[in-house]
C-alpha cells in the first residue's frame, strides 16, 4: 500500500496555532467553514468553526455527529481529521473540498448555459450517483442512516472525488440481532423535497431504505436540475409527497426507467444501495478524472463561492425536523416560500453548514437590510393526536398572511367534529418573542 | 450460497483462529500483515454468527451459547480488546459489535457475560485506559458504557482508582474523545441512582475535590458540561445528603456567584441552575446567610436584570422571581 508520505506520519495538531485560517466558504446560523492550512502537516483541510455559545441543543447531539463521521473510513464519505475547543469554538478539521457542492455546481450550470435537455449527461449522472451509492452502501454496513441525501450534501473535490457530507441529522440504526439499538428510527427530520414518504408519516418508522428515496430525488436533481415540488412551501411538499404517486423522471430531458426501481413509495420495495449499484445503468458510469472535466471545470468558482457564502445571513433554512422530544422545529431563512428557486440548499441546523461550506448558491442572497422576521409557532395535532409546535418564521414583505394560511388549511384536516379548545381540526398559531 | 466458502467453521474454531492471528499480531512478527487479515476475516465470521448479513439470519441462540462460552474460556475478549490499537479500522468497530452484542445476551434474567466480567474486571480497566489512546478511544468508549449499564460493572468502575482518571480524560484536547469520555463518565455516576448516591456520599471529598478542577477548567467545554452535571446531580432527590453538603459550603457558593457573572451565557445560565439551590435551601448554614446578605441588593438587582430574554422560558421565570424574593426576605439570624 502506498501510504510512504511524510504527512501520515505527523498526527493532526489540536491547537489553533497549528493552523492558518484561509477564506470563508460557508456561512451558517452558528458555524463558520474556512479553507486553512495545517503547518506541521503541510496540508490543505477545511476548518468548521462552531459557536458553541449559540449552540443551545445539547452537546451530546454535536458529538454524535462527529462519532457518526469519525466512524466512517470511506472514499465516498467524508473525512473528518480530528476536533477540539478553542475558546467557546468547536473547530472541526475536516477535508477540503474544493469543488463545492453537487448543488452548487447544478445551479452555476443552469445559469449559465441552457439546460432545457438535461442538465449533465448520462455518464456524469452515473459516476456521481455511483459515487454516492458506494459511500451510501458504506453508511448503511456501518448502521448508519444518513437522513439527509441531496445535492447539497454531496461534495466534490478538485480531482473528482465525491464524497457524503454532512452527517448533521444522521441515525444509527439496528441491523441483523443487534439489539444495543432500535431496529427502526422514528424521529421526523430532513430536507422536505428529498424527504421519504415514510420519514414524512412517523407511523411506523423507517430504515435505510430512506435514504434510498432522498437519493432518487437527488438523481431527478442532477437530471433536471432541481428536486420535485421544490416550488412548494414545506408543509405542502409534505402533503404533495404524501398523496400524489412517487415523482419519477419523464418530464426530464432523458428517459431513465432505471430510476423508476427507486421512486417505490413502500420502502421494501426500494433497492438497497449493494443492489442498485449492480444496475447495468451504473456501467455508464467513468472515473474521477471525468468528473473533474464535467463538473469541477465548469463549476462556479471556489471565488465566487466565497462571496455567495459571505453575502449570505446567517440564520436557518428550510428545515422542517422534529426533535427526540416530539416537538417539531421548522427553521427557514431560505425564503422557501417566496418561489422561484425554494428548495432548500442550505441548512438550518448549525452542524449542517458543512453542506453550505459549499452550497451557498442560492440565487437569492437576503438583502441586507430586511426587517427582522417574526418567529411564529403553530400547535396541531399530527396523525397520532400528539400535540406537535411547528416553529417558522414570518420574513416581512416576503412571506404574505395568505401564504399562512394556506398552510395551515393543508395541515389541519381532520375529520373528527372540529373543536378548537382541543385543537381537533383547529391549530393555533401564535407569535414568540 | 454462504458469502464465505468457510463460513461453516464451528464457534470454536472460529475463536481459536481469531486468537491464534490477534497473538501473531501482537508478537509483530513477518506475518503481520497476514495476521491483520486474518483477524479482520474471523471478526467478520463472528459478528456475522451474532447479527446475521443481508443474506443470512444470525445463528440459533445454541451456536451464540457455544460462542460465548469459547469466548470467556479463551479469554479472548481481553486479548482482543489489549490488541485493539493493532486491529485495523473496520476490525475495531467489528471488536466493539461483537462485545455489546456479547454483552447484552441473557439467559432468562441472568446475564452470563457480566458476570464473566464481574471476574474478570481487568477487562474494564484495560477498556477505561482506552481514553489514553486516540486511535481507540472511541470503540473502548462504545464497550464502556455498555458495561455501564450493569450496576454490577458500574460499581466496579466508580470504586476503582482509575475512575478518577476520567477527571483527565473528559478534558483532552481532542473533543470527540473528551466528550465521549464525558458521557462515560456522567453514566457511571447517574444511571444507577443509588448506586450513584452511595458512591459520591462516601467518597464525596475526593470527588468534589476533583470536580472542582472540571468546574475550573480552562476548556469551555469542560467547564459547561460539568457545571450542567453539578446541577443534575444536586437536583436529583438521591442525592439530597450530597446536595446538602454541597450548598453547606460558602466556597461552592462563591463559585457560583463567580460563574453567575461569566462572559458565556451558557454557563451563566447553568450556573443559576446550581445557585438556586444555594437560596432555597431552607436551613442556610451561617457562612452561606452570610455571603447572601452582604450581596443582598447586589444579588437582586443582578437577577432582576438576569436574562430577561428568556421569556419564554416559564419556569425559569418563575424560579427567577422565587430567588429574588428569597433575597430580598433574607435576614439574619436573631441574636447576632
Amino acid at each position: 500500500m502506498a501510504t510512504s508520505t511524510s504527512q501520515s506520519s505527523v498526527p493532526w495538531p489540536n491547537t489553533k496555532d497549528d493552523y492558518e485560517l484561509g477564506k470563508v466558504i460557508g456561512v451558517g446560523a452558528t458555524a463558520v467553514v474556512h479553507g486553512a492550512f495545517c503547518k506541521p502537516r503541510n496540508e490543505k483541510c477545511a476548518i468548521k468553526r462552531i459557536n458553541l455559545e449559540k449552540w443551545n441543543t445539547s452537546m451530546d447531539e454535536l458529538l454524535k455527529e462527529i462519532q457518526a463521521m469519525s466512524s466512517c473510513n470511506h472514499e465516498n464519505v467524508v473525512t473528518y481529521y480530528t476536533s477540539f475547543v478553542v475558546r467557546e469554538e468547536l473547530w472541526l478539521v475536516l477535508k477540503l473540498l474544493e469543488g463545492g457542492s453537487l448543488l452548487d455546481i447544478i445551479k452555476h450550470k443552469m445559469r449559465v448555459s441552457n439546460c432545457k435537455h438535461g442538465v449533465f449527461d448520462e455518464a456524469t449522472i452515473a459516476t456521481v450517483l455511483r459515487e454516492v451509492l458506494k459511500g451510501l452502501e458504506y453508511f448503511h454496513s456501518n448502521g448508519q442512516i444518513h437522513r439527509d441525501i441531496k445535492a447539497g450534501n454531496i461534495l466534490l473535490g478538485e480531482d473528482g472525488t465525491v464524497q457524503i457530507a454532512d452527517f448533521g441529522v444522521s441515525a444509527w440504526l439496528a441491523t441483523g440481532r443487534d439489539i444495543s439499538r432500535e431496529k427502526v428510527r422514528h424521529t421526523f427530520v430532513g430536507t422536505p423535497c428529498w424527504m421519504a414518504p415514510e420519514v414524512m408519516e412517523q407511523d411506523h418508522g423507517y430504515d435505510f431504505k430512506a435514504d434510498m428515496w432522498s437519493f432518487g430525488i437527488t438523481a431527478i436533481e442532477m437530471a433536471t436540475g432541481t428536486a420535485p415540488y421544490h416550488k412548494y412551501p414545506p408543509m405542502k411538499v409534505l402533503m404533495l409527497t404524501l398523496q400524489n404517486d412517487p415523482p419519477n423522471l419523464d418530464t426530464g430531458a432523458e428517459e431513465k426507467d432505471q430510476y423508476k426501481i427507486v421512486y417505490k413509495k413502500e420502502a421494501s420495495k426500494r433497492p438497497t444501495a449493494a443492489e442498485l449499484l449492480k444496475h447495468p445503468f451504473f456501467k455508464k458510469a467513468k472515473d474521477k478524472k471525468y468528473l473533474q472535466q464535467t463538473l469541477v471545470a465548469i463549476g462556479p468558482s471556489l471565488e465566487t463561492r466565497v462571496q455567495k457564502a459571505s453575502k449570505r445571513q446567517p440564520g436557518a433554512s428550510g428545515r422542517l425536523h422534529r426533535k427526540e422530544t416530539g416537538e417539531w422545529v421548522w427553521s427557514s431563512e431560505d425564503e422557501g416560500e417566496t418561489g422561484d428557486s425554494s428548495e432548500s440548499d442550505t441548512d438550518s441546523k448549525p452542524m449542517n453548514t458543512l453542506v453550505s461550506a459549499g452550497s451557498s448558491g442560492s440565487d437569492h442572497e437576503s438583502s441586507e437590510g430586511d426587517p427582522p422576521p417574526v418567529n411564529l409557532v403553530l400547535r396541531m395535532r399530527n396523525a397520532k393526536r400528539e400535540l406537535n409546535d411547528i416553529r417558522f418564521e414570518f420574513a416581512v414583505g416576503k412571506d404574505s398572511a395568505e401564504g399562512i394560511a394556506s398552510e395551515l388549511n393543508s395541515a389541519v384536516n381532520s375529520n373528527e367534529t372540529p373543536d378548537d379548545k382541543a385543537l381537533i381540526g383547529y391549530a393555533q398559531i401564535s407569535i414568540m418573542d | 450460497m454462504p458469502l464465505f466458502g468457510k463460513s461453516q467453521k464451528g464457534p470454536a474454531e472460529v475463536v481459536k483462529a481469531l486468537k491464534e492471528a490477534v497473538n501473531s499480531l501482537e508478537k509483530g512478527d513477518k506475518k503481520a500483515e497476514k495476521a491483520q487479515e486474518d483477524v479482520s476475516k474471523n471478526l467478520v465470521l463472528i459478528k456475522n454468527m451474532l447479527y446475521g448479513t443481508s443474506d443470512a439470519e444470525p445463528q440459533a441462540d445454541i451456536i451464540v451459547a457455544q460462542l460465548a462460552q469459547e469466548l470467556y474460556n479463551s479469554n479472548l475478549l481481553l486479548l482482543l480488546i489489549q490488541n485493539l490499537n493493532r486491529i485495523d479500522f473496520e476490525g475495531k468497530k467489528d471488536v466493539a459489535q461483537v462485545f455489546n452484542n456479547i454483552l447484552r445476551r441473557q439467559i432468562g434474567t441472568r446475564s452470563p457475560t457480566v458476570e464473566y466480567i464481574c471476574t474478570k474486571p481487568e477487562i474494564l480497566f484495560t477498556l477505561m485506559t482506552g481514553y489514553e489512546h486516540q486511535e481507540i478511544a472511541l470503540n473502548c468508549g462504545t464497550m464502556l458504557r455498555e458495561c455501564a449499564r450493569y450496576e454490577a460493572l458500574a460499581k466496579i468502575m466508580l470504586y476503582s482508582d482509575d475512575f478518577y482518571n476520567f477527571f483527565r480524560y473528559v478534558e483532552v484536547s481532542t473533543f470527540d474523545i473528551a466528550s465521549d469520555a464525558f458521557s462515560t463518565f456522567k453514566e457511571l455516576l447517574t444511571r444507577h441512582k443509588i448506586l450513584c448516591a452511595d458512591f459520591l456520599e462516601m467518597n464525596y471529598d475526593k470527588v468534589f475535590s476533583h470536580y472542582q478542577r472540571l468546574l475550573n477548567s480552562e476548556n469551555y467545554v469542560t467547564r459547561r458540561q460539568s457545571l450542567k452535571l453539578l446541577g443534575e446531580l444536586l437536583l436529583d432527590r438521591h442525592n439530597f445528603t450530597v446536595m446538602t453538603r454541597y450548598i453547606s459550603n460558602p466556597d461552592n457558593l462563591k463559585l457560583m456567584m463567580n460563574m453567575l457573572k461569566e462572559r458565556s451565557r451558557n454557563i451563566q445560565f447553568e450556573a443559576f441552575h446550581v445557585f438556586k439551590v444555594f437560596v432555597a435551601n431552607p436551613n442556610k448554614p451561617k457562612p452561606i446567610l452570610d455571603i447572601l446578605l452582604r450581596n443582598q441588593e447586589k444579588l437582586v438587582e443582578f437577577l432582576m436584570r438576569f436574562h430577561t430574554d428568556r421569556a419564554e422560558d416559564e419556569q425559569f421565570n418563575d424560579e427567577k422571581a422565587y430567588l429574588i424574593r428569597q433575597i430580598k426576605e433574607l435576614k439574619p439570624i436573631p441574636g447576632h
